[in-house]
């Protein structure tokens, strides 16, 4: 009896381990092994960092060669000297892993399409899609491309010991939270991983096109409409470089591209592209404009928002270098930033690098197709997707002359055997790492331009400033010698001259240096002036913040760093100031409710001007997305036919100069609308979508803006408790455009005195990415109140302040 | 008196496995002092001294702690504060705690009394 007893006992004691040790999946939620991680000596409780904890004094690294120094400062920004390179990298692996391994892997995973391994069958649509782009394909080729170069293979092999190091050092315990909710271990670090975390940026960036889309309007309304609705300029504000006629080259390529439009409509569930209110500002201003008298640079490039966030800021000392800015976590070297004698920072180019080729099959097995007189093999790459507590799932992808073929009818494409291959820049051998090295060493203008001569994709503006008092901009990237509209539609597959015939010389790419204006400038928008001879499409360009700044920096003199400040952080907005006082006219205001009486007087007040308090702002973009896209646009939303939409500028300049515009009938009404109803329309909708709003906030009176916006910077899990609300005035198409979930991702201003160089520098998160250390999200409310600390840019490990620790890594035996 | 013994057994000897031993390592301690110092009510002391050690130790780190983590953590699992993460992590430990120390108690062969023998 006894015995029966302890066997049952016994029994419902290792059944409770067991239940507690692991994983489960009831119903569709997940349940983390709650013996595991509840355990206050190993479970998350020891996530949790006391009060003034002090990292250790000393660590001992497999790996190095020679003694480094990690001087970190009050906001945990690690400053690492080394006396050699390969320790440099090497402790930049180590360190950044140490405050944010657990993002640097799901970053790739997700690059790569292993989410599912450990979100499970949730995660497999989109692991699919980054397959069928090709990710891994393109960050193979720029893997195999570093490993051929001796510098920077040094640099991510280096970077990877690093990190390995430091996940060998791991017990459970010092897991970070995130693999000990979701029950997992981080795998050996490698090489190819830092390959993934580029082409996953490139995929942030470079990843908007509307080449489908496009064709589609080019079937349903004709050339004309479409010249009207999606033109390739809009004809407004200054290029990024206004230089007519000094473009003294010889072009290559420019015959014409024959269009060959598909007959039938294309009907793509297409996944969306980047963000469209993606973006980013950069300049530099001359030292004839600043009050200092030395060059200043200033960028912040706008991405989407998140915890732990997306950049590391770093100090980097080493033989032949010094250099601090922002790193991206999983990838060697500083992306932007500043040495002792030169600063650069980086706004996206917007051009157009994405093609989309018809392929014309033998048969419907996919396996051959039409390549100019014969008929080609497509190569097929079956991708085994691992899904956690399910069978592995197979998804075979084709491969052509061009690239994968993305959608076929076994994802999100109806059209069966008419297939369309994917041409990405991103997916070429490439080598972006040697000019983030080179530019990590840049002392002068020569070294600048000499460190983009290798840049590719994804395509960006580099603005640069030096101590010798040059400012400097480039469009840099690989960017195809286009012909006339090669780009904007889908092109026939079958001939192979349709494809990129020849790349523009990186000599003939678009740049300035020291314009007489005084200051160099992008903002995303149209790059350069009419005299330049190749051919430039995109899916859009800015129209906006461009005109904005520039009118600040030109009106400015005696610049200081405050002013530089004020414009990043700078809430005006002309959108509004060009379109509400004429909506204002439209209204009859005579017939308006009370509600819409108030409505009308605040924006009768307001002074454009979107800060977090602002009321009219509030009303101001409630009434603006009541109308754009889905009121005035509607003749653009057919089913699975895809069409894009004309952008805000587009959209604002044909509400003025085309009030009779068939598009603003709205379809669903019997009677013919213009513009001035759609107008009265979305003001009586977005008063009650307000007024609701204000029931809903315990019968709020007021609608401040930024309440009102409801911004939140999202852990990556999407986990609310993890995520940060954030009050805050801005918006897309602002110079501050932090709209819902985008924004500055960071703020530097480098002001490069030949005294010494100084910076500024903030971002939306912080040092850690341990969601219980106080360095997880403690830089927020400076960013929020557009507040900048100064960086702590050291000449040496001995030179630390209050409130800085040291950590003295040493080598040890493997 | 032995109940209170058997109570501490397990809470030190708890406390010094888990810091070289995963978490169920709390079985080893229960099942031990259940087998070595069995008492009247041996699923009460081994769930008190896990719960208490684990109720314990939460409680130590979190008021010293740097950070919310523990109340967002008790958002994650829906609970209203950290109150209720404390109770859940104490009940977790001293359930393994209470049935180890009850199967170590009942595998031991009673010891009789010298006047029950024959």
């Amino acid at each position: 009896m006894r015995l029966i007893k302890f066997s049952v006992s016994f029994a419902i004691t290792l059944a409770l381990v067991y239940f507690l040790d692991n994983r489960w999946v009831i119903g569709k939620a997940p349940l983390p092994p709650l013996g595991k991680l509840l355990d206050p000596f190993h479970g998350f409780w020891q996530n949790i960092e006391p009060r003034g904890a002090q990292p250790p004094t000393e660590l001992h690294i497999p790996g190095l060669q020679d003694k480094v120094t990690l001087v970190f400062d009050s906001l945990a920004i690690p400053h690492i000297f080394a006396s050699n390179e390969a320790d440099l990298y090497l402790a930049q692996g180590y360190v950044t892993a140490m405050h944010r391994l657990w993002q640097m892997e799901i970053q790739t995973h997700a690059a790569a399409g292993r989410v599912s391994e450990i979100a499970g069958p949730a995660a497999l649509e989109n692991d699919r899609y980054m397959r069928r782009l090709g990710m891994t394909f393109g960050a193979q080729h720029a893997f195999e491309t570093m490993m051929k170069n001796d510098t920077t293979r040094r640099m991510i092999e280096k970077y990877a010991e690093g990190v390995n190091a430091y996940i060998q050092s791991l017990h459970y315990s010092d897991l970070a939270f995130e693999y000990k909710l979701l029950d997992y271990r981080p795998e050996p670090w490698t090489p190819l991983k830092s390959a993934l975390l580029l082409k996953n940026m490139a995929y942030s960036l470079c990843m908007r096109d509307k080449d489908i889309e496009m064709t589609n309007a080019l079937q349903l309304f004709g050339p004309e409409v479409v010249d009207l609705l999606y033109p390739d300029q809009e004809g407004v504000g200054e290029p990024i470089v206004d230089q007519p006629g000094s473009w003294k080259f010889a072009n290559v390529l420019s015959d014409s591209i024959p269009l060959a439009l598909p007959k039938e409509l294309i009907q793509v569930k297409k996944k969306p592209g980047a963000d469209p209110t993606t973006g980013s500002n950069n300049w530099a201003v001359h030292g004839s404009k600043t009050a200092t008298g030395s060059p200043m640079l200033c960028n912040d490039p706008h991405l989407n928002l998140s915890l732990p966030s997306l950049w590391y800021v770093v100090q980097l000392h080493g033989p032949g270098t010094n250099c601090m800015g922002a790193s991206l976590p999983g990838t060697p070297g500083i992306i932007i930033g500043f040495t002792d004698s030169v600063a650069w920072g980086v706004t996206n180019a917007q051009r157009d690098l994405i093609d989309w080729f018809r392929i014309t099959y033998k048969d419907s097995t996919r396996q051959k197709y039409r390549l100019d007189e014969r008929w080609a093999n497509t190569r097929a790459v079956v991708e085994t997707i691992h899904v956690r507590g399910e069978d592995a799932v197979s998804d075979t992808v084709y491969y052509t002359h061009w690239g994968p073929i993305t959608y076929d009818n076994t994802f999100k494409a109806n059209n069966d055997h008419a297939d369309y291959a994917f041409r990405w820049i991103a997916h070429d051998p490439s080598l972006e790492l040697l000019t983030f090295y080179k530019l990590n060493r840049a002392r002068s203008f020569d070294d600048y331009k000499k460190a983009l001569n290798t840049y590719q994709a994804p395509a960006q503006n580099f603005v640069f400033a030096s101590v010798q008092g040059d400012v400097a901009m480039r469009v840099q990237g690989k960017f195809p010698a286009r012909r006339q509209n090669e780009g904007r539609f889908v092109l026939d597959g079958s001939l192979r001259t349709n494809g990129w015939q020849a790349f523009i010389p990186v000599e003939q790419n678009i740049a300035y240096r020291n314009p007489p204006r005084g200051f160099v400038s992008s903002a995303n928008q149209y790059p350069v002036d009419n005299t330049y001879p190749y051919y430039i499409t995109a899916t859009s360009f800015e129209a906006y913040r461009n005109r904005r700044i520039n009118s600040v920096l030109t009106q400015d003199t005696s610049i200081t760093v405050a002013d530089m400040m004020a414009l990043q952080t700078d809430n005006y907005n002309l959108k509004a100031a060009e379109s509400l006082p004429t909506w204002l006219k439209q209204l009859d205001s005579t017939r308006l409710s009370p509600a819409e009486m108030t409505a009308f007087d605040i924006l009768k007040a307001w002074n454009y001007t979107n800060t977090a308090d602002a009321e009219g702002a509030a009303y101001y973009e409630a009434w603006w997305d009541s109308m754009y896209p889905n009121l005035i646009w509607d003749e653009l939303s057919q089913g699975d036919t895809l069409l894009d939409y004309p952008t805000t500028y587009t959209t604002l300049k044909l509400m003025r100069d085309k009030p009779d515009l068939a598009f603003f009938d709205i379809q669903k009404t019997p009677q013919k609308e213009t513009v001035v109803d759609i107008v009265r329309l979305a003001f009586t909708k977005s008063v009650q979508s307000i007024e609701q709003w204000k029931k809903e906030h315990a019968g709020s009176t007021k609608v401040p803006w930024g309440a009102y916006k409801d911004s939140r910077i999202n852990h990556l899990l999407r986990l609310e408790p993890l995520s940060v609300a954030v009050n805050a005035g801005g918006n897309h198409d602002i110079v501050n455009a932090f709209s819902k979930t985008h924004g500055p991702s960071w703020r530097m201003i480098v002001s490069l005195e030949k005294t010494g160089v100084k910076a500024w520098g903030v971002y939306p998160g912080g040092q850690s990415g341990n969601p219980g250390s106080p360095h997880y999200a403690d830089m927020i409310d400076t960013w929020t109140n557009g507040k900048y600390p100064a960086l702590h840019f050291l000449q040496n490990a001995g030179q630390s302040a209050d409130k800085f620790s040291s950590i003295v890594l040493t080598p040890s035996e493997r | 008196m032995k109940f209170l013994l058997q109570l501490i057994v397990i809470f030190v000897l708890a406390y010094v496995l888990e810091l070289f031993f995963p978490w169920y390592v709390i079985v080893v301690a229960a099942f031990f002092a259940g087998y070595v110092v069995r008492s009247r009510a041996n699923f009460l002391a081994g769930f008190v001294a896990i719960a208490g050690l684990w109720a314990w130790k939460a409680w130590m780190i979190d008021g010293e702690a740097s950070t919310d983590l523990s109340a967002r953590v008790a958002r994650i699992f829906t609970l209203q504060d950290n109150t209720l993460l404390f109770v859940i992590t104490a009940l977790v430990g001293g359930l393994v705690g209470g049935f180890a120390a009850l199967s170590g108690a009942l595998l031991r062969p009673a010891k009789k009394k010298w006047y029950e023998k024959r």
